[in-house]
């Protein structure tokens, strides 16, 4: 422990150097901003910036590039909030409770608590990346395909409790977006599914061109030609600030949110957005008043928002203890690492202390560089709701397009926006809710890929998801939670059907 | 009216237009875009960012890196092959632009580009793969993992970066000349492929070298063998394919700077002219050196040899391996 | 006939249509031991086309096809229609030309605002985004033929 706080003493010694905190805020800003826009999100705000680093000192690159990941996550709840368009990907639960908040005129508490709520996961997230990065690293990587594909069963579960209305309904969409997420090369034996000769279908269609389309686009086909258009909200000071009701609201859910968060981010291949949809599912299950989520629960806000801010910690852990990436950007930051003469791998915190030190110190500094920036501009974006809609609308959808243009430089990327916008927009009319077919796009090559590449591990036999022991507790766990419901749904269908019964006696 | 101030004027708008179209010998006038069709932080890309700041340094004139990834590369080569041959877009291709076409007709479809359709300049680093293996397995040589491979046929397993991908086929070459059966386990990407052999949940993987060193130096994987024509300046004491008996087993992933076919000859001059004059200035090297990438410059007609003989050597093993499912 | 009942046999269509682009595209099955390309979309398919068919026969008692309300049409098909525009002219107009061009038509035509504010926001939201993205971080944006 003494350790630690000595280590913790060099880092900051190094962090709070003028040029690298400098740095840490111009990363932090870049961060926000790249959050803030709808489609850019931090794997692209960091591989633009990438070549920017080259000509600077390893540390203070790490640190501007750490700074817009992290700080992208507190970015993209403020338009999820004020515009139901989801700032980047995993800020896409945000969407559903936040901006439900807004409507009803606690967008200023929505966006306080989201920044709260970020500050506190990202700092204890960080000490819990101090603290244990090696031993969960070496945890982290014996989750191979078989540990992975139990994972994200379990993850499908969370689509159980996404809806707010017809789970048939819901389960339906998470079919349909299951499939969308088939289309492209199939990772295991090179064919080309659905993709009918573009070749920039090949990866996929992409979780950021729909979901900037489903709930972007969508939003605003279906409210801009409304014969009232959405009231403009004009929230006064004291609205800004979330009630003494909402922060208690809001306390667990981020204490959850954060451990949950954590947890995801350092698994490898778990697709760290989906740690705002686990944390969004958890919260309402744990919630007195379920009922809420869906019309502005405050913790339907507080869980996620948290949630992805904390996976960032997680997703560096691997990384800095073992040179081994969770996901694509900390693969991009080893690149970093790399083109900076800092050779990632298990020796990196014994041969550059000063390093991986000053990444953690500056990584507190940049959570409290972001709240003291994000704080005060909740005043300022909550006044964007004030534009007239018949500008605002247009200006959001040339920011969707570019955004969505700007990750890949990509005409088609632009088309799926559209062509999922419509989709949305026909949805939202049918009642049908737009969630799960993000979550689908997202887990359907995982799980695909995951599974037959267990299957290939094991040369075809099952058993290998049992021989793994995490595995076959983690579908235990998840055999258990499916009965569970299943069990509480036919209980309370046959309550139905015998408050029916003694209905019919009542009347005759 | 037709005025002869007017004719004149027309006549003016006209050169102006006209004028570009025959700059060929003051190449280069503008920005140049070189593409890297893979994402930031790859290897293409981190050859690709050296190799312009210093032609730019040559050209006097901007050489933009764009990275437009997509489907294993193809997105951003197929770009390239269908630009206008004017100099002005480059492409910074790995081995894989030989594989794509093959995959392709492997599966009867229209490829996405041909690799005639681009003029090759220059080579820039060729790093052949090494295989390697976790540090807790019993084979301490080549040998012994090949003659392991023949005892059990489909047991041993080895990780990818993905199907038909540099990764997959440099382990395939191997196969192939050894006659061993092994089994494949692909990933998306070179980043889990590593993951994978780290946490110990396959066999075997065939890697560039750069990547796996952090890890041989600390003790977790083991390197047997080699797949270049030369030992890996890093790596004295691990032997090559090819001195174990296997020639055929010679697999680089390599990166050279393409033009689309067509660009002018003069063009095209300039360019190997600025790239052979890139390649030797400090900041390059000591770019590369920090990426632990030997620099490998072939030129014209050398490269040209080299490409086609690689090409040839992929073009069958991609061939042989046909198409995955088939296996019973 | 209810709006569920419509959607549900839409689902179950489309569900369809993939098993048979899955046949058509000869994409093979495999096994359960070695599951092939057309595994996965063809249980999920499956999935789907059960959960279309039980939406529509449950959804007997829904609000009414006719209750759909779509007044909103033509202002929803005018920004698709500007939003398809952007993304054929994007690489053949430029950006900032582009953005105008769909800006002045959706604040100008569609929203039928004064002349003077519209052009002046158009103008500003082209050039002012460009920078930003092109300029600031670092984003290749098209530019057209007049170099603009």
């Amino acid at each position: 422990m003494l350790e630690t706080l000595q280590n913790l003493g060099l880092g900051f010694s190094v962090a709070l150097q003028p040029p690298v905190l400098f740095y840490a805020f111009v990363g932090c800003v870049i961060g926000t901003l790249v959050g803030v826009l709808p489609g850019v999100g931090p794997l692209a705000g960091i591989s633009l910036l990438l070549p920017a680093t080259f000509g600077m000192d390893a540390t203070r690159a790490i640190v501007m590039l750490a700074g817009i990941y992290y700080g992208a996550m507190y970015g993209g709840s403020t338009t999820s909030i004020l515009m139901r368009i989801p700032g980047e990907a995993a800020s896409v639960m945000t969407c559903i409770d936040g901006y439900a908040m807004a409507r009803k005129g606690r967008a200023g508490a929505a966006l306080a608590i989201a920044a709260v709520g970020s500050f506190i996961a990202g700092t204890s997230s960080v000490v819990g990346l101090m603290l244990l990065a090696p031993p969960l690293a070496s945890f982290a990587l014996r989750f191979g395909p078989p540990e992975q594909l139990a994972l994200l069963l379990l993850g499908l579960l969370v689509l159980a409790y996404m809806s707010s209305g017809s789970m048939l309904k819901a389960l339906a969409m998470a079919a349909l977006g299951l499939l969308l997420g088939t289309i492209g090369i199939d990772q295991m034996t090179g064919y080309m599914r659905y993709a009918y000769g573009v070749v920039e279908l090949g990866d996929g269609l992409g979780v950021v061109p729909v979901a900037v389309g489903l709930f972007g686009v969508a939003e605003i086909l279906a409210t801009a030609g409304a014969p009232t258009p959405p009231a403009v909200v004009k929230p006064r000071f004291r609205e800004l600030f979330p009630s003494r009701r909402e922060w208690n609201e809001s306390a667990w859910p981020i204490a959850r949110g954060s451990v949950l968060g954590f947890l995801i981010g350092i698994l490898p291949g778990s697709a760290h957005i989906i740690s705002s949809f686990v944390s969004y599912a958890v919260e309402k299950r744990v919630s007195k008043h379920p009922e809420q989520f869906g019309h502005g629960a405050v913790a339907g806000v507080a869980g996620p928002e948290s949630a992805n801010n904390s996976a960032t910690s997680g997703a560096f852990v691997p990384m800095l203890a073992l040179g081994v990436p969770s996901g694509p950007i900390p693969a991009v930051m080893l690149a970093a690492l790399m083109v900076h003469g800092v050779a990632p791998g298990p020796l990196l915190i014994h041969q550059a202390p000063a390093l991986f030190w000053g990444f953690i110190a500056s990584m507190y500094v940049g959570n409290v560089m972001l709240l003291i920036l994000n704080l005060p501009l909740v005043g300022l974006f909550v006044n964007i709701l004030r534009i007239p809609y018949p500008y605002l609308y247009p200006a959001i959808l040339v920011f969707s397009i570019l955004g969505v243009y700007a990750v890949n430089g990509s005409v088609v990327d632009v088309w799926i926006m559209l062509v999922m916008g419509v989709l949305g927009y026909v949805l939202r009319k049918l009642d049908f809710e737009t969630a799960p077919i993000v979550l689908g796009v997202v887990l359907a090559p995982l799980i695909e890929l995951s599974l037959r590449q267990s299957l290939a591990m094991s040369d075809g036999r099952y058993s290998i998801f049992l021989e793994h022991r995490i595995a076959a507790v983690l579908l235990a766990f998840g055999l258990v939670l499916v009965l569970l419901n299943l069990y509480s749904f036919a209980r309370r269908g046959l309550d139905w059907r015998a408050r029916m019964a003694r209905a019919e006696e009542g009347d005759s | 009216m037709i005025t002869p101030r007017l004719v004149s004027l027309v006549v003016v708008l006209l050169a102006a237009v006209a004028v570009p179209a025959g700059a060929e010998d003051s190449y280069p006038t503008r920005p140049i875009t070189m593409v890297v069709p893979f994402p930031p932080g790859g290897v293409a890309d981190l050859t690709a960012r050296p190799v312009a700041s210093a032609m730019e340094k040559v050209l006097k004139h901007p050489v933009g890196v764009v990275n437009k990834q997509g489907a294993a590369g193809a997105v951003g080569m197929q770009s390239v092959a269908v630009a206008k041959p004017d100099g002005y877009t480059l492409l910074l291709a790995l081995s894989s632009i030989s594989i794509i076409p093959e995959a392709d007709k492997l599966f009867n479809r229209p490829p996405a580009f041909t690799v005639d359709q681009f003029a090759p300049i220059a080579l820039i680093s060729a790093d052949p793969t090494i295989l390697v293996v976790p540090a807790d397995k019993p084979w301490k040589t080549a040998r012994e993992f090949i003659e392991d491979a023949k005892k059990r046929p489909g047991q041993i397993s080895y990780s990818s970066s993905g199907i038909y991908g540099t990764l997959h086929m440099a382990m395939e070459l191997l196969s192939q000349a050894a006659g061993l059966k092994l089994r494949h386990v692909p990933h998306q990407g070179a980043g889990p492929a590593l993951t994978a052999i780290l946490g110990g949940h396959v066999d075997a993987l065939a890697s560039g070298p750069a990547v796996v060193l952090p890890h041989i130096k600390a003790g977790k994987l083991r390197p047997l063998a080699g797949w270049g024509d030369k030992r890996v300046a890093a790596l004295p004491e691990v032997p090559t394919f090819k001195e174990l008996g296997y020639p055929e087993a010679e697999f680089y992933i390599w990166a050279g700077v393409f033009a689309p076919k067509g660009t002018p000859e003069p063009v095209l001059a300039r360019l190997r002219g600025a790239l052979r004059e890139a390649v030797n200035d400090p900041d390059f090297k000591s770019a590369m050196d920090r990426l632990e990438t030997p620099v490998t410059f072939k030129q014209g007609e050398e490269f040209q040899k080299f490409f086609e003989t690689d090409a040839r050597r992929l073009a069958e093993g991609v061939r042989r391996v046909g198409r995955v499912e088939a296996k019973p | 006939m209810t709006i569920d009942r419509v959607s549900g046999l839409g689902l179950a269509l489309w569900a369809l249509l993939v098993l048979e682009e899955s046949w058509r595209l000869r994409l093979p099955l495999g096994s359960l031991a070695n599951p092939g390309p057309a595994y996965f979309p063809g249980a999920l398919a499956l999935a789907l086309l059960v959960a279309g068919v039980a939406v529509a026969v449950l959804g007997g008692s829904g609000p009414r096809l006719a209750s759909l309300s779509w007044s909103e049409w033509r202002h929803s098909v005018a920004i698709f229609a500007a939003c398809a525009f952007c993304a054929l002219a994007f690489e053949r107009l430029g950006y900032r030309l582009t953005i105008f061009l769909a800006l002045a038509f959706l604040v100008g035509v569609v929203e039928r605002k004064h002349p003077v504010p519209m052009l002046v926001f158009a103008a500003a939201m082209a050039g002012g985004t460009f920078w930003l993205f092109d300029t600031l971080l670092r984003v290749p944006l098209p530019r057209g033929p007049y170099g603009f």
